[in-house]
């Protein structure tokens, strides 16, 4: 079902693809109070090109059974698309900015509420995000002049919101724990939404492994360019 | 079975991380290559320059009979020879009245055809013509400045003959100034109201500063073995009302007055044969007119009301200001041979610069076209571009266009 589930959004034309790694190490420092470390790769173009990779920490606390607080930052580097601008009459161009890596800071804050029905666990987790894009000189490609010249990417700041609804289910006697999620990302409007299937996979309480679909509709212009994409999502985190 | 699954997970996404290197631009080498040409050079040039023999017109009906200096008698001779504040006049002719006022001439002449041989140097004086007869100036190694207007000034209809002694080295050049008289035109150092007609096998170098270098309100034409170079820093470089014709000779002229144009024709331009570059480097110039309106002009290496006719020789033009165009043409052009280059690389701030601007058609038969433009179009007509059959080269690309026979 879940290769299906990849498959045959592949099919659309304009969507692209790719591919999500991570590991993360999680200590506990004592009841209810833990922080992570993690890395994350991302690929695109059907997996051919690197998109991302990032560096994170984070501390969580269990405020209450039911309710946990988190906030952490996250090191984005990220590839960025290519630009190419036309001239007034649609054809002839003016100017290409090529693909560049460039770095992002993000903060987040989260709050997390989860509710257990039986096996089966709901949860809604709300994070209030800010990346900072610092300023950058890059190429840029001016076909009226007929030359590359330095371009100026200012540096800017943005604020979102994340809300995620989450269904999972421990099966009994059964090692992977099906999950499902729908995640809005909104800005001034919703500009993307997070559509996630997937299954965990804990060994002795210390090994962790995730592998999971996502698609992402993008709903707005954002500013990184992002197509609506299919991704597939291995994770690993180690608990101890 | 549950190690082979962990591994195979994990092998699978460190192979998808490796393969993850190509990037996904846009492939622009070949595009860019395109846009970053460079242009052809395109400089003075006063080497020397073969050209065929420049026979005379003998047919007295035909139109050109009467531009062949040749055709006329020239046995009535006045000689002027410049001398710092003063000048020597020698000869007399009975209908020329000449003034002398220091080293500044006024000549009257109804007497007819006349040699004026003209020859010293002067930092203050001039040679101003009255008469409706032709007459020749025999430049023989003068040197004339007026810094008050034009080093010679035609107010005569008719034609004035620029004779180049041959192997002599001449120059004229006017003033920032130019102290104007009623009713009189004063547009450029060397100004004829009638045509001009070069000849001979000197050298002539004319400096302006006030106006334009080489004006006639008639015609000029140009004949092979002439060498005229001229740097105008206020107006035009060489300039006709009512047409230009050449048939040979090494001409070298630079402009970088506002709005400036290097070589302009109001009338039809025919080039037959020699050696043309023009460099325009003036940026775009605003003016307030009469009604209130503003209008803004680009220079140009070349601009032509009328149709221009290439048959032979070699013709560059090249403006480096803002909106600056190689060619600026209001009508047809016709290349049947030849050379033809044309490129511009100048700025876009007010006016597009472009290789060749016609309103009307560009027709290509023969010879070798070539136009640039760094910042806009290479060619841009109003109305067709045509081709006749029989081309060996047909490139066009965003900066670039070249037709080759």
């Amino acid at each position: 079902m879940l290769l299906c589930a990849v498959m045959l959004p592949l099919q659309s034309r304009a969507d692209d693809s790719g591919l999500i790694v991570s590991a993360e190490a999680s200590h506990k420092i004592k009841k209810g109070l833990n922080v992570d470390f993690g890395t994350e790769f991302r690929s695109r173009n059907h997996f051919r090109t690197a998109d991302r990779v990032s560096f994170g920490a984070s501390i969580s606390y269990k405020v209450l059974p039911w309710l946990k607080a988190s906030g952490g930052y996250d090191l984005l580097i990220d590839n960025n698309h290519e630009k190419i601008t036309y001239q007034d009459d649609g054809v002839s161009y003016n100017n290409w900015r090529p693909s560049y890596w460039g770095v992002r800071h993000r903060f987040n804050v989260t709050l997390t509420g989860s509710y257990k029905v039986q096996r089966v666990e709901f949860s809604l987790r709300e994070r209030w995000q800010y990346t900072y894009r610092p300023s950058k000189i890059i190429d840029n490609f001016d076909f009226d002049e007929g030359e590359w010249e330095d371009h100026e990417v200012r540096g800017k700041g943005k604020n979102m919101l994340r809300s995620r609804l989450q269904v999972e289910w421990d099966i009994p006697k059964f090692k992977f724990d099906p999950y499902a999620s729908v995640e809005f990302h909104t800005a001034r409007e919703l500009e993307k939404t997070r559509f996630i299937v997937g299954v965990d996979h804990t060994i002795k309480k210390t090994h962790n492994f995730k592998l999971y679909y996502r698609y992402q509709n993008v709903n707005g212009n954002g500013d990184d360019d992002e197509p609506n994409i299919h991704m597939v999502g291995l994770g690993y985190t180690y608990k101890f | 079975m549950k190690k082979v699954l962990r591994y195979s997970l994990l092998l699978t996404a460190l192979t998808l991380v490796m393969a993850s290197c190509q990037k996904d631009d846009t492939d622009m080498d070949d595009i860019i290559a395109e846009y970053q040409v460079e242009p052809v050079e395109v400089e003075l040039d006063f080497s020397a320059l073969t050209e065929a023999p420049d026979v005379p017109v003998t047919d007295e009906n035909d139109s050109a009979f009467n531009d062949y200096v040749e055709n006329s008698p020239w046995n009535k001779v006045i000689g002027i020879a410049f001398d710092g504040e003063n000048a020597t006049v020698s000869g007399s002719v009975p209908g020329v009245m000449v003034r002398q006022q220091g080293a500044h001439l006024t000549i009257m002449n109804i007497s007819g055809p006349v040699k004026f041989v003209v020859s010293g140097k002067t930092n203050n004086g001039s040679i101003k013509f009255y008469g409706d007869k032709r007459f020749q100036v025999l430049l023989s190694g003068a040197e004339i400045t007026n810094p008050n207007g034009a080093a010679i000034n035609n107010q005569g209809g008719k034609t004035m003959y620029v004779v180049l002694d041959d192997g002599t080295v001449n120059r004229l050049q006017d003033g920032e100034n130019y102290v104007m008289v009623d009713e009189e035109d004063q547009k450029a150092a060397l100004f004829s109201e009638g045509q001009i007609v070069f000849s001979g096998h000197g050298e002539l170098s004319v400096i302006a500063v006030g106006r334009g270098g080489i004006r006639s309100d008639d015609y000029i034409r140009i004949r092979p073995g002439v060498k005229i170079h001229v740097n105008s820093s206020a107006l035009d470089g060489l300039r006709a009302n009512d047409g230009i014709i050449v048939d040979g000779g090494v001409l070298n002229i630079e402009t970088t007055g506002a709005g400036a144009k290097g070589v302009r024709s109001g009338g039809v331009m025919t080039v037959n044969g020699g050696r043309m570059i023009a460099l325009c480097a003036g940026d775009s110039r605003t003016e307030l007119e009469d009604d209130g309106m503003t209008d803004t002009t680009a220079c140009a290496a070349l601009y032509c009301d009328s149709l221009l006719t290439v048959n032979g020789g070699v013709l560059k033009f090249k403006a480096t200001g803002d909106g600056g165009k190689g060619l600026n043409g209001k009508w047809n052009v016709d290349i049947r041979g030849g050379s033809f280059f044309a490129v511009a690389t100048g700025t876009r701030e007010v006016k597009k610069p472009k290789g060749v601007k016609l309103d009307g058609s560009l027709n290509i038969s023969g010879g070798y076209f070539y136009s640039y433009s760094k910042r806009s179009d290479p060619v841009e007509t109003g109305g067709m571009l045509n081709v006749a059959p029989g081309y060996t080269t047909y490139s066009h690309g965003p900066k670039v266009v070249t037709i080759a026979f």
